[in-house]
């Protein structure tokens, strides 16, 4: 046995030095002692905060608290890097809770707090990682060091962001008894969310994969999401915590909305591997033309953030235009080596579809929790809200993808121009419906 | 004859042939995903269930009539949505029923019929040869298999053995789950849907109201039964009464649905959070049984509500159950100060005959949280660090201080007799702006404007009264000059020029009464050269401040209140006062009502609107969800692989093994999982 087994690693190790579990495994095989003690110390915290805090969470709570125990535990064993991560967060927001010692204002007074772990200074610094990030991955074309600095900024981004959404948590506790809420009630919130899950999928397809040049693709949707988080906390103060609607005060939450964003962060992730794919399947195309309408589409996408400006085109905004149209024209200028620093068409062709999978998944699961929650909230499972509505056009276009994929063989690039649409379709359902149609997922009264 | 028969009924058959073929095929399936998507989008751009008066204004008549055949204004309703989610549920049905049987087949299958000859047209094949013997290598390679997860079958023949294997073959069962939930789930939401209702005001003749009627007054084809079995109808209860039916709206009428159960509200309640922010929407409710007469107590609040007897009820809304309001009528307009009482209630419409004007009391609100935030504090532009250390730190809300509770406040709306309507929206207590107390005063035009406020001073009795009584001074041209007078005397005791001051003092407030600062304004720059404009300007502010001051000591004198104290502070309260009396006598101008009405006393009655609806297909459409979310998942994650291993003897001694792998997915992982069983096999046999 033990024969097969080296026998086996020599030959992953051969196989385009993938890794079939995202880690330094073989094959996942059976939960052994560490998981054991890691599921251990996940229950003493659970336990901890049902035996320290049992009045604040009512029945469904904390069986979800029970539940999150388990999925962590079983995260962990799928994908090993999430242990250390998850032990990371747990000890810096730990460490910001105790230095708060129940009082909001110290977050001015000490150093820790005031510079690195209070929720905003966090998050603060998750979007500065992601964005130097970006510029590393990019820089990997001519040093792997650079790719490899840009996989540490962005396991550094993914901490903070975690950190500061943890401490956000806790904060919004300590400003009145009953005021703190798990923190994805809100557009701001929802966006640290998203480009941290979107972050973790591509950190484990990077490793799975062995490659890190689709780094920079899938950054500039994060790039372009934090430019949108910046600028909604500096000019709009969205970063404050605010208290629930009535509407939004239930446990369904916890469960819908993290749902929810597995599946956004799994389709930007795959329409960025399918502009990857598009430009290295155009790496040496030479008519322009038949370049316009990948160049078109990305101009659109980084054009999508720009649905929130208020009055008019304001010079960030179009200096923001100018940035992504040149970044979109730069990478079609360099498509030759970029092409080939990225991996076969096949693999691309993989990840996009695992990807997609993953998301239409999760998508499925959390539109019905939705309607779940709908039926208790508004008294009908569905009812046609804009919300729910461009909920099920972004499912049912992926429900045509994979239909075409699977029983129609679609491959190749009109499938990859299909998902770069579909993040078109999805960043409308995600941000457009809350901008310009007007319905029940405004929370603006009850 | 049999030559011309056959091709006519072939052509018929052909026919349903190819209809067959086309609702059961891919590309139908795709185009009806894509028809349903653009279908759904319009409904989502297009605001739906409005008037149609509204829509008539949007588009025009012409328009309208096109658009109305359609029924885009309900889009999620109209036939053809409905006919486009019928071909969805045939189509996928019939691919359910084509496939079904075939998927269940080879669920089971091993497939052991597959032959060694066919080896070649296998992409992932193995060959290779051992020096065991023929039965210790089936033996080893069944062993590893089962190890390997896979169900094994045997079969033997004179060419050799086959050991066929699958695992993972169940993920057809998740094809058959998730597409049957399509078809529940359909069948269940329409169950819920509008139709129901429909169907029954078409079968059973039922006529939608119109006009406003009591619900007991409505005949017997405008009311739906009890036992419907499906319906979303809504309700409001006053706090303190029952309803026993409820209100479904079709089309542009309603229809009454009388409920299992009198349902009476005790009790509405609103919590509020430290912000201001209202936190819960609570509705105790007493639930009667009319079969038993039994009764419980409830509260339903958001998110959780209420069910009994196949009914559920929710929490939707809430609004003015009728709240009884004590007003106070001060007049604007001429010199008298007499005040009316005037009784209402909120909904309730009566004439104000002292100034021929209709009243309807719109709302009461016992508590307004106001931002104060807004206006006062404009925050210089920050520089980059600034504005960088504005946003860390904690999240902890920063303008939240801005907010006050400012208590009672009454809105109403006032018709002209030219039919012409203002609202109005008055505050019961003074509010503390700028270091005074004064009483707001908010008006508007249009519902969609924000209101625009006066800021009246208010009196020893927190009242407006004193100012009230200003106002019909200044509106009284003999308590004017009466003023200008005292004015006069008092600046000029020695009565130099005395009767030119008065003469100006008595123009100034003349000008002032009927025209306000405005008024002042615009004499100045008809009468007075630009270069002493500011100066001129200067010198009246002062008059008219001055004078004023004197005509408020006028009109107390007439309403016999005492003078005021002339001590320091008691003169730079007074000029204070003055001055804000001033502005708001001035904004009096552009007040659009003869009337001022101030809250006295109220007695709040809120009232719950309750959403109440049976729903016969929320199971169905639960069971379709969790159909989906298993046959997602085990579609996407239960991967199935089918092995085949021949082993025969060869003539020299050992055996020759040949095996071959596929699966319905051909992705890179199953090329992975191929080398994998390829090693292992290798392994196996020793070579």
């Amino acid at each position: 046995m033990s024969i097969s087994t080296a026998h086996t690693l020599s030959f992953y190790a051969q196989w385009l030095g993938v890794s079939e579990t995202g880690d330094s495994r073989a094959v996942r095989g059976r939960p052994d002692w560490t998981d054991l003690l890691f599921f251990f110390l996940l229950a003493i915290g659970a336990g901890a905060a049902l035996y320290r805090y049992p009045q604040i969470m009512d029945g469904y709570e904390k069986i979800i608290l029970m539940g999150t125990v388990l999925l962590c535990a079983w995260l962990g064993w799928l994908w090993r890097p999430l242990r250390p991560l998850m032990a990371a967060c747990a000890l810096s927001a730990g460490l910001a809770i105790g230095l708060y010692q129940g009082d909001l204002a110290r977050t001015d007074q000490v150093f820790l707090l005031k510079y690195l772990l209070s929720s905003q200074s966090a998050i603060l610094w998750m979007c500065m990682s992601f964005l130097i990030a970006m510029v590393c991955y990019w820089g990997g074309l001519i040093s792997p060091t650079a790719a490899w600095l840009g996989t540490v900024l962005t396991w550094g981004a993914v901490w903070a962001g975690v950190t500061g959404l943890l401490v956000r948590w806790r904060e919004g506790h300590l400003m009145g008894p009953d005021l703190g809420h798990i923190p994805v009630s809100n557009l701001y919130e929802v966006f640290v969310l998203f480009v941290v899950v979107t972050a973790l999928f591509y950190l484990y397809y990077e490793r799975r994969y062995g490659t890190r040049a689709l780094g920079g693709f899938v950054l500039l949707t994060i790039s372009s999401a934090v430019i949108f988080l910046l600028w909604y906390a500096f000019t709009r103060d969205a970063a404050q915590i605010q208290p629930l609607v009535p509407a939004l005060k239930s446990w369904w939450m916890k469960l819908h909305v993290p749902a929810n964003f597995i599946g956004y962060g799994t389709f930007s992730l795959a329409a960025m591997v399918g502009f990857a794919y598009l430009v290295k399947a155009h790496g040496q195309t030479r008519g322009w033309w038949k370049l316009t309408p990948l160049f078109v589409l990305g101009v659109l996408l980084c054009a999508e953030p720009m649905v929130f400006r208020t009055e008019g085109l304001s010079t960030t905004w179009m200096m923001y235009l100018g940035i992504g149209a040149a970044l979109v024209g730069f990478i079609l200028l360099a498509r030759r080596p970029i092409a080939a620093a990225l991996p076969a068409l096949e693999v691309l062709d993989d990840i996009m579809y695992r990807a997609i999978a993953v998301g239409f998944a999760f998508f499925t699961v959390a539109t019905i929790l939705g309607a779940l929650w709908a039926a208790d909230a508004w008294g009908a499972y569905w009812q046609w809200d804009p919300k729910e509505t461009w909920a099920l056009i972004v499912w049912l276009n992926y429900a045509a993808w994979l239909h075409m994929r699977l029983i129609k063989g679609l491959r190749g690039a009109m499938a990859a121009y299909w998902v770069l649409v579909g993040l078109l379709i999805t960043g409308f359902a995600f941000l457009g419906v809350n901008m310009f149609l007007s319905g029940l997922h405004s929370y603006g009264e009850l | 004859m049999t030559d011309t028969a056959t091709p006519s009924r072939s052509l018929f058959s052909t026919g349903v042939v190819d209809i067959n073929e086309l609702l059961g095929s891919m590309r139908f399936a795709v185009s009806l995903l894509i028809f349903i998507c653009v279908a759904s989008l319009m409904g989502t751009v297009l605001v739906q269930n409005r008037s149609s008066s509204q829509y008539i204004d949007q588009f025009g008549p012409f328009w309208f009539e096109l658009f109305d055949k359609f029924s885009i204004w309900h889009v999620y309703n109209s036939w053809w949505f409905l006919l486009i989610m019928a071909f969805l549920v045939m189509s996928t049905s019939l691919c359910l029923v084509r496939n079904t049987p075939k998927m269940w087949r080879d669920m089971r299958s091993f497939r052991e019929h597959v032959r060694a000859s066919s080896l070649r047209a296998f992409t992932h094949r193995y060959t290779g040869e051992t020096a065991a013997d023929c039965e210790t290598t089936v033996a080893a390679v069944h062993q590893m298999l089962a190890v390997q997860g896979f169900a094994v079958r045997e079969k033997r023949d004179a060419s050799g053995i086959l050991l066929a294997a699958k695992k993972g073959s169940v993920n057809r069962l998740g094809y058959i789950f998730a597409h049957a939930a399509i078809v529940i789930i359909c069948m269940g939401g329409l169950l819920d849907s509008e139709l129901p209702v429909r169907l029954q005001v078409w079968l059973f003749d039922k006529q939608p109201i119109q006009e406003n009627m009591l619900i007991a007054q409505v005949p017997d084809n405008g009311r739906l039964s009890v036992s419907n079995p499906s319906f979303r109808s809504s309700v409001l209860i006053a706090e303190g009464s029952r309803a026993t039916a409820a209100v479904i709206m079709v089309n542009d009428g309603a229809l009454v649905q009388p409920l299992p159960f009198t349902l009476e509200l005790k009790k509405f309640i609103v919590d509020y959070y430290s912000t201001g922010m209202p936190s819960r929407f609570v509705s105790e409710v007493t639930v009667t049984d009319p079969d038993d007469g039994k009764h419980f107590d409830a509260t339903i609040e958001v998110n959780q509500p209420l069910r009994f007897k196949g009914v559920t009820v929710y929490q939707s809304s809430f609004d003015d159950g009728g709240s009884r309001v004590d007003l106070l009528a001060y007049p604007l307009i001429g010199h008298s100060v007499a005040t009316t009482p005037v009784n209402s209630q909120v909904g309730e419409e009566q004439s104000l005959p002292s100034v021929a004007a209709r009243l309807i009391v719109t709302a009461v609100r016992p508590i307004n949280v106001e931002d104060f935030s807004s206006g006062l504090s404009q925050t210089p532009p920050l520089n980059f660090g600034e504005h960088v250390a504005a946003v860390t730190g904690s999240a902890a809300g920063k303008h939240n201080d801005n907010l006050r509770n400012v208590g009672p406040a009454i809105e109403y709306r006032l018709l002209d007799s030219a039919g012409q309507a203002h609202e109005f929206k008055n505050y019961m207590q003074s509010v503390l702006l700028e270091g005074r107390l004064v009483m707001l005063a908010g008006a508007r035009a249009h519902p969609n404007e924000p209101y625009r406020y006066l800021r009246i001073p208010i009196d020893e009795q927190y009242t407006v009264s004193e100012f009230m009584q200003l106002r019909a001074a200044l509106d009284d041209p003999a308590a004017r000059l009466q003023a200008a007078q005292r004015f006069a005397a008092r600046s000029r005791p020695d009565g130099s020029d005395r009767a030119a001051l008065e003469r100006a003092t008595a123009r100034a407030l003349d000008t002032f009464a009927q025209a306000g600062l405005q008024g002042i304004a615009q004499f100045l720059q008809t009468h007075t050269p630009p270069d002493q404009l500011a100066h001129a300007a200067d010198i009246v502010v002062r008059l008219i401040g001055a004078s004023i001051d004197e005509l408020r000591a006028v009109a107390r004198a007439r309403a016999s209140l005492p003078a005021l104290a002339q001590d320091d502070a008691a003169r730079a309260e007074a000029a204070d006062w003055s001055r804000l009396a001033i502005a708001a006598l001035s904004d009096l101008k552009l007040y659009p009502a003869p009337v001022f009405l101030t809250l006295e006393n109220f007695d709040h009655v809120p009232a719950s609107i309750f959403q109440v609806t049976r729903t016969p297909g929320k199971n169905i459409v639960y069971l379709g969800c969790l159909l989906l979310v298993t046959g997602v998942f085990s579609m996407f994650y239960i991967r199935d692989h089918r092995v085949w291993v021949w082993v025969r003897a060869r003539s020299e001694g050992g055996a020759a093994v040949q095996a071959a792998m596929t699966s319905q997915k051909r992705t890179l992982d199953f090329n992975r999982e191929f080398e994998r069983f390829t090693a292992a096999l290798r392994q196996q046999l020793g070579s």
